[in-house]
Parts: structure tokens; C-alpha cells; sequence
């Protein structure tokens, strides 16, 4: 109840703010959204597994965000950033896959 | 992979014992088979194992990570909306220059209009000009000249006949528009032509009077008549013989135009018309000119030189 607060209150402030992004990470935005939902489910699987760790969670957001800006970022130096941007969605696309199959199960039971 | 999850929720406790007899971790030799087997981050278990052993921290500890979660969700939030906001940012930058565009095109088309305008207005000060230097029988049968060429505006009665687009669908699987039902540049020249043939003496299609020199172009979705753009609905204006809506009608260019009407659902409609008036040709560019022979031999290059250096009001 209190993450979705303060999801909302996150949603809030970007309303709020209304923070525009400096064109050197408008690249970046679209793989840490994908990394961020990867996060996000991946915590909301392991709440309903009953072994849920905030260390953990905040640890992985910040990885998961970071490593995947890297690569994109080193994709891009070398030439290769769309293939590799393609590589980052396709290893979190499963694991978002994987965890949100895991969450239905655990909510309806099938 | 669909029934493999459960398994590793009861499997994973095993799993772990070993995790927690040896707390070094060991990584799968297959990262995507794993990947697929297990797509919960590894850390959750050993976190647990470790809770499991050691037990939940206890005060500081526990508010700040609880804290480090909650702040990491308001970031999450706030990323989401970032990035909602940017996508959406981006298709206003599109249509903006799309409108700017457009407005280009406007004004370049009322700077043409201004244009035209001035130019009919020189036009006509040549035409009284003329009228008073010549007089009488001359001008009469300049303006009737003019009238069967398009250059002077014309009155009378004559058949109007209406051309419409069709439905358009846009087919569900290819996105593509169906543009069988749109008017086509050779509809407008098959109606034209009848027209012709039956008699006209003047005819307009949206209020640009055709010449003898006009073209009715297709370019990509629209229709130029004489480099104007003209739009459906089409409204060819003529005036000829009195019966001339009938005969259209019944001739093969109606029966065509009810064809395509009942096939395929474009608009069509022929009838009389009463004291209608015809625009003038915007312009009529003079192509061939000779020079009229000398009265005498001595001054053949001013002449030809006068014709040919006002080649648009030569043809006047």
C-alpha cells in the first residue's frame, strides 16, 4: 500500500516538475524505463513470494538502470547501440515475461 | 517454461541450502536457459536465505532500507512519467513543423492570388486601352475571340455537371487507403471532352475556365487543373446548347459516370443551368508568335522585337 503511495507521489512529482530531459539522455530514457519495469515487477513477484527484500529491490532498480544505460551508451560508441538496445529489451522483456506469468499465477491461480 | 516457476517456488528453498552452507554464489553456466527457468532476480532468495539465518535487521537498519524502497519507487514514478511526457513531447514537435509547413504553403498561395489579382487588373486597363485606341467593329470581334478562348468571362446558359469521391476505406491489414472511389484526372477529361463534343463554348471545372492550352493533371492525390489545385467535389460548368445536361447523360460519358456511381459509390449529377457566368482564364501564356509581316521592309526587328518581349500580353 505505502510503495503504490509513493509510486503515486512519484507520478505527482512529475507532473509537478515537469522536468525536462537534456537531450544526451533522451537514449538512455526508453531502455531505463524497460530496466525500471523489469525492477518493478521482479519486486512485485518476490512480495508475493513472500521473500521480499527492500535492500535487494533498491539494489536491483539502480543496477538494472545503470547497466543497461552502459551498454547503450558502449552499443552506441561502437556502432552497435541499436542491436545492443535491442539485446537489453530482449533479456528484461523475458524476465518481465517470467515474473509477470509468476504474479498471475499467484493472483488467480492459473 | 509456463509450469517451470512453481517448481522453482518449492525448489528454491533446496536450492538455497547449499546457498546458505556456502555463501558464495553460483552462477549458471547457461545464462539464457536460466533466464527463462528463473526470471526472479537470484538476490531475492538469498536475501531471504541470509533473513532466514540471521534474521530480519532491526532498527536503523530496517527504516533506512525501508526508506532507500520508498524513494526508489517516488524515482520510479518520476521515471515513468519522464519518459510518458517525452514520447509524448515528441509528436508535437512533428506536427509542428507539419503546421508550419502548411502555412508556408498558404501564404505562398495568397501571394499568388495577389499576384493574379494585380495581373487581371493590368489586364483589364490593356483591354480598355485597346478599347479606346481601336473602336468599334475591331473590339467586337476581339472580345468575341476572346470569349471562345477563354481570356473574357462569358454568360449564358449550359448544363452543370457534379463529380464526387467515393468512400475511401482505409483497409484494416495494410493501413493502405482505398482509392478506387476518388475522381481521377481522366474522369475530369472524359468529361470535359463530352462536353466539348456536345457544344460547349465555355467551360469551367471549379471555377478554372479551361483553354485550348489547359491541362487536367493528376499529381500523387490531387487533381491540377492548369497548375491549380482543384478538390472534390468536382463541378464542371458549361455553357452550350440547351439541351446539352440531357445529352450528357445519355451519352457514353454519363452512362460511364452512372457506372462508377452504382460500383463504387462516387457522386454524380448532370442538370440544367440557367445564366451562369464564367470566369476569364487566369493566364494564357503565348508558346508560338510570328511576327505580323511589315507594313515595310524597314522595320521588320522592332516588330518582331515588340511580340516577343511582352510574350503573356501578346496573345491579349
Amino acid at each position: 500500500m505505502i510503495a503504490v503511495l509513493a509510486l503515486a507521489a512519484g507520478v505527482v512529482l512529475g507532473i509537478v516538475l515537469g522536468p525536462t530531459v537534456p537531450p544526451a539522455l533522451l537514449p538512455y530514457l526508453p531502455i531505463a524505463v524497460v530496466a525500471a519495469l523489469d525492477a518493478v515487477f521482479g519486486g512485485v513477484r518476490a512480495k508475493l513470494d513472500g521473500i521480499f527484500d527492500d535492500k535487494q529491490f533498491v539494489v536491483s532498480f539502480i543496477s538494472n538502470v545503470l547497466v543497461a544505460a552502459l551498454i547503450v551508451y558502449l552499443g552506441d560508441q561502437l556502432g552497435v547501440g541499436g542491436q545492443l538496445s535491442t539485446g537489453v529489451v530482449v533479456v528484461l522483456g523475458v524476465r518481465i515475461f517470467g515474473n509477470v506469468a509468476a504474479i498471475r499465477r499467484h493472483l488467480f491461480r492459473a | 517454461m509456463t509450469d517451470s516457476p512453481p517448481r522453482r517456488g518449492s525448489g528454491s528453498p533446496g536450492r538455497q541450502a547449499p546457498a546458505a552452507a556456502e555463501p558464495k554464489r553460483v552462477f549458471a553456466p547457461d545464462f539464457l536457459t536460466e533466464l527463462f527457468r528463473n526470471p526472479l532476480d537470484p538476490g531475492y532468495a538469498d536475501a531471504a536465505a541470509r533473513k532466514a539465518v540471521e534474521g530480519s535487521p532491526a532498527g536503523m537498519r530496517r527504516w533506512f532500507t525501508r526508506a532507500a524502497s520508498l524513494i526508489t519507487l517516488i524515482a520510479l514514478g518520476f521515471l515513468f512519467v519522464v519518459a510518458y511526457q517525452q514520447t509524448i513531447a515528441d509528436e508535437p514537435a512533428r506536427t509542428k513543423a507539419r503546421a508550419a509547413l502548411l502555412q508556408q504553403v498558404q501564404s505562398r498561395r495568397d501571394q499568388t492570388t495577389q499576384l493574379q489579382n494585380q495581373a487581371d487588373k493590368l489586364g483589364d486597363d490593356v483591354a480598355k486601352l485597346r478599347e479606346r485606341e481601336l473602336g468599334g467593329a475591331a473590339v467586337a470581334q476581339l472580345r468575341d475571340m476572346e470569349a471562345a478562348t477563354g481570356l473574357a468571362p462569358v454568360k449564358g446558359d449550359g448544363a452543370k455537371i457534379k463529380l464526387g469521391d467515393g468512400p475511401t476505406p482505409i483497409n484494416p491489414v495494410t493501413g493502405e487507403r482505398n482509392t478506387v472511389a476518388r475522381v481521377k484526372d481522366t474522369d475530369l477529361q472524359l468529361a470535359t471532352n463530352a462536353l466539348w463534343s456536345l457544344g460547349a463554348e465555355a467551360i469551367t471545372i471549379n471555377g478554372q475556365r479551361l483553354t485550348a492550352t489547359s491541362t487536367i493533371r493528376q499529381a500523387g492525390e490531387a487533381i491540377l487543373v492548369d497548375f491549380q489545385p482543384v478538390t472534390t467535389p468536382y463541378e464542371v460548368l458549361a455553357i452550350g446548347p440547351a439541351d446539352m445536361a440531357k445529352d450528357f447523360r445519355d451519352g457514353y460519358a454519363g452512362k460511364f459516370f452512372k457506372e462508377l456511381a452504382t460500383k463504387y459509390g462516387m457522386s454524380f449529377g448532370a442538370s440544367d443551368v440557367r445564366n451562369v457566368t464564367l470566369p476569364a482564364a487566369t493566364e494564357l501564356k503565348l508558346r508560338v508568335a510570328s511576327p505580323i509581316p511589315p507594313p515595310s521592309a524597314s522595320a521588320p526587328v522592332s516588330s518582331s522585337g515588340s511580340v516577343s518581349s511582352s510574350p503573356s500580353e501578346g496573345g491579349r
